[in-house]
């Protein structure tokens, strides 16, 4: 009773993942993350990816030092109406400075976006708490359910076929399952290309 | 190295407006060093250029790629089997391989997308100082190793100006007074009597004369 009365963090993140489910959703989050944030293993990563039925796709990084502006700007060309990074809190980093440095580069990107014309918002960074065991499910339903009312990114135009990745159930349909293959072709390419640039 | 910054994208999207095919090309020496056109500025300006594209309505391809080097001829010939897909070139290099391209390819326009902006060392990550003007007639020997030309705001040749307070200069409170690291650094080696050599004026014919300064190396030559 007192659940329900007062609903824990935990609940609250399902009850979020719940009522987004039900609007069918045309947003599609790109979220980098630290992998040293509670809740983030793979089994994990899949599970929420299956959940949001492509309106969440995930990348995990070592650190969230990890990340480049070039990550938040590709996955905002090619199939993402907003990228953020949840990192961990800047004192908790295991490598010091990785949150800090995160935080600067999303600045960074946001300065690109407003010199082009589109919205700082749609690129982000969150603090997660890495004691928080739910940390990454919540703080990601938490972040679809806040960008929701930017509403798809002007990148796609007003047609939602343009973007390559919607990640929409296909069912039989033998077009939208070649769209989906298409956008999760993108989202390779791009963690391929993330890891090429790391070598360099 | 050389250092350069990268224009501001409005000012970059006005020069590339006219073409619709566009090759953004990057430079991976001396300008990624310090973060203005190596691939991964050039992998975002390309990204910002095509979105905003689209978000214009505009049809047009842009691509990218990295040549280790824009002001060597070997490097730029690497792009001989795809310059002909192209409008234009928009490069980030600095103006010496801006003009290289351009010298390699004259049917294309080579627009520059960086201001080149001066020999800088990278003092710590993300920042880059100016402490040589590359003036032809090097005399860091009679000076500790510090150059009063490039990091002295008077340019003083014949001892400090009497300005600067607790070692720091008078006209730019955030930097260091370079005569004072002259003197701490001769001391420092016992050689403080250089500094009662007068230096006479400076011969700038050795930096800008007439036209632009060659080097001619027969041994390199082929």
């Amino acid at each position: 009773m007192l659940l329900l009365l007062c609903p824990s963090r935990e609940n609250l993140g399902g009850k979020v993942r719940a009522e987004i489910m039900k609007k069918k959703r045309k947003f599609t989050l790109a979220l980098f993350h630290c992998q040293n944030i509670a809740g983030s293993s793979e089994r994990e990563r899949q599970d929420m990816e299956r959940e949001y039925d492509g309106s969440l796709r995930l990348f995990p990084l070592p650190c969230s030092g990890r990340l480049e502006p070039l990550h938040l700007m590709k996955a905002l060309e090619e199939f993402a109406d907003a990228a953020y990074v949840i990192a961990c809190p800047v004192s908790g980093c295991r490598y010091h400075e990785g949150s800090a440095r995160a935080r600067k580069r999303v600045g960074r990107t946001a300065e690109i976006l407003a010199e082009i014309g589109l919205e700082k918002d749609r690129v982000g960074i969150v603090e997660a708490d890495r004691v928080d065991a739910e940390s990454l499910a919540v703080l990601a339903g938490e972040l679809l359910a806040k960008l929701d009312r930017l509403g798809p990114s002007p990148v796609f135009g007003r047609d939602s076929k343009e973007r390559p990745d919607r990640g929409e159930k296909t069912g039989s349909n033998p077009r939208s399952a070649a769209r989906n293959r298409r956008g999760l072709k993108a989202g390779q390419d791009m963690v391929a290309e993330m890891y090429r640039l790391e070598q360099r | 190295m050389i250092t350069g910054e990268q224009k501001p994208i409005e000012e970059i999207r006005g020069m590339v407006e006219p073409y619709k095919r566009i090759l953004v090309l990057g430079c991976n020496s001396c300008v990624a060093e310090c973060a203005a056109g190596g691939e991964k500025e050039t992998g975002m300006l390309a990204s910002a250029l095509r979105m905003a594209a689209k978000m214009a309505g505009k049809e047009s391809v842009i691509q990218e790629r990295t040549l280790d080097r824009q002001c060597v001829k070997e490097f730029i010939i690497r792009i001989d089997d795809i310059v002909d897909q192209y409008d234009a070139i928009l490069s980030l290099a600095c103006g010496a391989g801006v003009q290289a391209v351009g010298d390699m390819y004259p049917e294309v326009p080579v627009i520059p997308a960086l201001n080149t902006e001066f020999l800088g060392e990278t003092k710590e990550q993300g920042y880059w100082v100016e402490n040589c003007l590359g003036c032809g007639d090097c005399m860091l020997h009679q000076f500790g190793g510090v150059c009063p030309l490039a990091r002295c705001s008077k340019q003083l040749m014949n001892g400090p100006c009497g300005g600067s307070k607790g070692g720091v200069c008078e006209v730019r409170p955030d930097l260091p007074c370079a005569w004072q690291e002259i003197i701490d650094r001769l001391e420092h080696f016992g050689e403080l009597e250089r500094l009662e050599k007068i230096v006479p004026p400076k011969n700038w014919s050795k930096k800008n004369s007439s036209g632009p300064r060659r080097i001619v190396r027969e041994d390199q030559k082929r």
